[in-house]
């Protein structure tokens, strides 16, 4: 009882010291080592002071990335819009699965893309039937940008509409009764509510698309190079100081962006929870106004897009899987099947994959939202930006350079004692996804928890609760859509998580989902990785839809 | 040639026989009172971890792995083969041996030219491999002009050439690389990122070889100017050229036979080479130095090069074989195009200049 008491008093405080130590030793040590390959003084102004690295490298990602956060936000507000204010048949499910195409491992949304833009792709075949094109739409900037939208424009859809279902629809009314204008309610109201989220959005849209590389090589082709694909050739040639210094700097590049947004987040004020969300309008009802109607068909312009952005990659992708040389085949699920049944030890069994996905997912889920939540609440009591950038890192520091310093830090091992310390197989997995994922709980959090009144916690806590048990008892559920959008992108990174997780599944049967589907690429045929690809879909979008149940129902009971 | 291939086989055979060289075999080898070679091969024993790419044992398709390991150990049936597939690849290894960590790996197979330069400007005095070839007796049947490694760690098992693929339907044969820069290929090519595809790579190589190292960058000029697609990899180059992005695309002078197996439209499918030349490109397996199981690891590598296993690779690995003894079969032969001229960098060639080349390459193609 004595021991139970003393845990729950310092539950918090223990939580904090685990994340911490999880932290360093999967991630901060392992950018240290990439860190300390750097060199001095001398190797940074070499890179900063060579035109074609500030010019062409540097100018290039920001601007693409500039491009990429624009395309994102204006294809994704509409989309948060639609699902926060409208009631339709199969709402909520596509609400879960806006979180699809976050997961796609690229390699397969350069598919998608390829299958549904290329020159005989399906936007063309669609064309051609009312007599236009073809038109030749992939490996240019356009192409890089919309692929980016295709990630992230469904992240900034989420959280914003994560924002827009707390928004408690008193407020608004209250502006309209005492004489505001709709559009002064929605300026002066929900705008300044849903600019955090927004923001979140965008910053996090800002930040992979300046990191991204495997799409920036797969649709826009080798003359458009970020600094990242600059940082991966380099380390394929071994040449880790160069690339350590470029990583050094494209990495303080998004941390002072990091820093900067939590520095504007802290000064907007707290969004309130929503006690009554604000009521949905039909999608399928009589419409009276001239207004609404044009609403109508604007809704129906963006799902217009929707489809060909989002739903042709993916529904393009399934067609691929289905089709051979001469038509229609199931041969393509016909080599998974037999995989699993025959496959040697050594080779990738879809049936493993699947197995190992939804379980290191789980894992993740377990340990990402007490680590996202526990950042959230101690960033909030010691009201430190600095602390907060500092846990928020991990979103700012490239694939590429966590993949390395594990590598060379946990695969190989560290000598301690004369022993060697290794991390890896599946715990070392589930860490790595953790790290990557738990910032998106925090944000997804945060925000809301600093919404919640102080005094229902000092009133808790004068009561004789401990800080742990208020946490629990009276603020995590107040902010149980955002630990259901939390829980739902910590699932969904552990799911697409592709770098650390084949670094870290070297020589054992750790593999996952989209490790497979790279796997089955190759030898001039499409057809196995896409049809594992279509698993991976199902079994993602299944699993999400579930997730988001689940948190719906505990939001709602 | 022929004598010194004799007295090694003669010495490992010996070896065998008196069961010192194998630190993992029974120790009571040699007494069976059969047939030198025979006693090596049934005492032989342990295991036997090789190291390669994935594609090599994990190939949609077909992929040698599973009929290697089946095949080896039917002749060596107390050892038991284990495929490793490292995501890095031999760069894994590299990078073990840099910062002194164990290597419990015996074999590497899939070893290019390159490799072995970055291995040397790596690791400097530290080996990695070790010279393996001479102590071989089937080596005396790999094709001399694919010899890549002059300290004969690497041992070629197959080799590739890097050729055109294009589309009959759409096109016809450039035949030369003048011809790739004519207005009337404008638009038409797609090679790869000749810093990480082997495909790119061999084709930078082709035309630095063809143009000099003074005049290749002009030479890329013209082809940007022509509108040239490079993509990352052979991977994504090979798929846009499926689905009908461009006519023609830097691949391997095997793509028929892959095209045949799956019922394709042959004219989909010509082979082109450029000036009547193909890139070759061979790959090669060598044994790690630290290796505790040599006398295996030496068995593996002749079994590799043996006449059963060379005329099987082919049409597993798709590639053609690399001794003058194998017999891939009637398919390969009708749908597998070998170049009139193979022309390749030697080691020598190579080792102090690719780096350089690749370099400026890439810098002059991402400045805009």
């Amino acid at each position: 009882m004595g021991i139970w008491h003393w845990l729950e008093r310092h539950a918090l405080a223990l939580l904090g010291v685990v994340t911490s130590a999880v932290l360093i030793v999967l991630f901060y040590f392992p950018v240290a080592i990439v860190f300390a390959d750097a060199g001095g003084v001398d190797a940074f102004s070499a890179v900063l002071t060579d035109r074609f690295y500030v010019n062409e490298i540097f100018a290039f990602t920001a601007w693409q990335a500039f491009l990429s956060t624009l395309a994102s936000v204006a294809l994704g507000l509409p989309g948060a819009y639609i699902l926060s204010r409208y009631e339709f048949p199969g709402r909520r499910t596509i609400r879960s699965l806006t979180i699809v195409p976050f997961v796609m491992p690229s390699i397969l949304v350069a598919i998608g893309f390829v299958a549904m833009f290329g020159q005989r792709g399906l936007l063309n075949d669609l064309l051609g039937v009312v007599g236009v094109g073809p038109y030749s739409l992939l490996y240019n900037l356009p192409a890089i940008i919309v692929a980016h939208a295709f990630y992230n424009a469904p992240l900034v859809a989420r959280i914003t509409n994560a924002a827009w279902e707390s928004v408690d629809a008193r407020e608004v009314e209250t502006a309209r009764s005492l004489g505001a204008s709709r559009f002064r309610a929605f300026r002066d109201v929900l705008i300044p509510q849903l600019l955090p989220a927004i923001l979140t959005g965008a910053l996090l849209t800002f930040i992979f698309t300046f990191m991204s590389f495997p799409i920036v090589l797969a649709l826009g082709g080798f003359e458009f190079q970020t600094v990242e694909v600059w940082i991966y050739a380099l380390v394929r040639d071994l040449d880790y100081s160069e690339a350590a210094v470029l990583a050094v700097l494209e990495t303080s590049l998004s941390l002072v962006l990091t820093y900067g947004y939590l520095r504007y987040e802290a000064r907007q004020t707290a969004a309130t929870r929503a006690n009554r969300p604000l009521a949905r309008k039909r999608v399928f009802s009589g419409v009276d106004s001239s207004t609404e109607s044009l609403e109508r068909v604007g809704v129906l312009v963006y799902s217009a897009v929707v489809i060909v952005v989002f739903v042709g990659p993916l529904l393009s992708t399934v067609l691929e899987s289905v089709t051979g040389p001469s038509g229609f085949t199931l041969r393509y699920y016909e080599f998974l099947v037999t995989r699993q049944i025959s496959g040697a030890s050594f080779q990738t069994k879809p049936g493993v994959a699947v197995q190992n996905s939804l379980v290191f997912g789980l894992g993740t889920l377990l340990v990402a939202l007490p680590m996202g939540v526990v950042i959230a609440v101690l960033s909030r009591t010691w009201d430190s930006r600095l602390i907060e950038a500092v846990a928020m890192a991990p979103l700012a520091v490239s694939g590429v350079m966590v993949g390395l310093g594990m590598l060379r830090g946990l695969v190989f091992g560290v000598p301690v004692a004369g022993t060697r310390v290794q991390v890896s197989g599946a715990i070392a997995i589930v860490a790595a996804h953790a790290v990557a994922a738990y910032p998106f709980v925090t944000r997804n959090v945060a925000p809301m928890l600093s919404g919640i009144d102080p005094r229902m916690v000092e009133s808790a806590r004068a009561l004789g609760a401990t800080r742990f048990r208020s946490l629990v008892d009276i603020e995590l559920p107040l902010v149980a859509v955002g630990l259901a959008a939390g829980a739902a992108f910590a699932f969904a990174i552990s799911i697409g998580e592709f770098d650390s997780t084949v670094i870290l599944a070297t020589g054992s049967s750790s593999y996952t989902m989209p490790v497979a589907v790279e796997r089955y690429l190759g030898n001039r045929t499409l057809g196995p990785a896409t049809a594992m690809g279509t698993v991976l879909l199902a079994v993602t979008a299944a699993s999400f839809i579930v997730i988001d149940r689940l948190g719906g129902r505990w939001e709602n009971g | 040639m022929n004598r010194r291939t004799f007295l090694t086989a003669g010495s490992t055979a010996l070896a065998g026989l008196a069961g010192c060289l194998d630190s993992s075999g029974t120790s009571d080898s040699g007494t069976s009172g059969t047939t030198a070679n025979t006693t090596a091969q049934t005492e032989l024993s342990g295991t036997l971890k090789v190291a390669t790419y994935s594609a090599f044992v994990d190939a949609p398709s077909s992929s040698p792995g599973k009929w290697l390991k089946t095949a080896f150990e039917k002749e060596y049936p107390k050892a038991t083969l284990e495929w490793q597939t490292p995501e890095n690849e031999v760069n894994y290894f590299i990078q073990r041996r840099a910062q002194g960590v164990d290597i419990d790996t015996d074999v590497y197979v899939g070893l290019n030219v390159d490799h072995l330069i970055t291995i040397d400007d790596k690791l400097g005095g530290k080996q990695l491999f070790t010279p393996v070839a001479d102590s071989l007796s089937n080596y005396g049947h790999v094709k001399d002009d694919l010899k890549f490694d002059p300290k004969r760690r690497a041992v070629p098992y197959d080799t590739g050439y890097i050729s055109l693929v294009y589309n009959g339907h759409e096109v016809e044969n450039p035949g030369t690389f003048d011809a790739l820069t004519k207005p009337k290929f404008e638009s038409t090519l797609i090679t790869e990122n000749a810093q990480q595809a082997i495909t790119g790579r061999a084709f930078l190589l082709w035309t630095i070889y063809e143009k000099g190292p003074d005049a290749y960058l002009d030479y890329w000029s013209q082809l940007k100017r022509n509108d040239v697609q490079i993509l990352g990899s052979w991977d994504a180059a090979y798929t846009a050229y499926s689905n009908g992005e461009r006519p023609i695309v830097v691949s391997y002078s095997t793509d028929q036979v892959y095209a045949n197996r799956s019922g394709a439209d042959m004219q989909k499918h010509q082979i082109g080479f450029l000036n009547g030349q193909g890139y070759a490109n061979p790959e090669g397996m060598a044994k790690f130095a630290n290796t505790d199981t040599p006398t295996l690891a030496n068995a593996f590598l002749e079994f590799m090069l043996s006449k059963k296993v060379q005329s099987k690779i082919p049409t597993l690995n798709v590639q053609f074989p690399a001794t003058d003894w194998a017999d891939p079969g009637k398919e390969f032969e009708k749908y597998a195009k070998a170049p009139e001229k193979a022309i390749t960098y030697s080691y020598d060639e190579l080792k102090g200049n690719v780096e350089g080349w690749v370099d400026e390459w890439a810098r002059q193609i991402a400045t805009n």
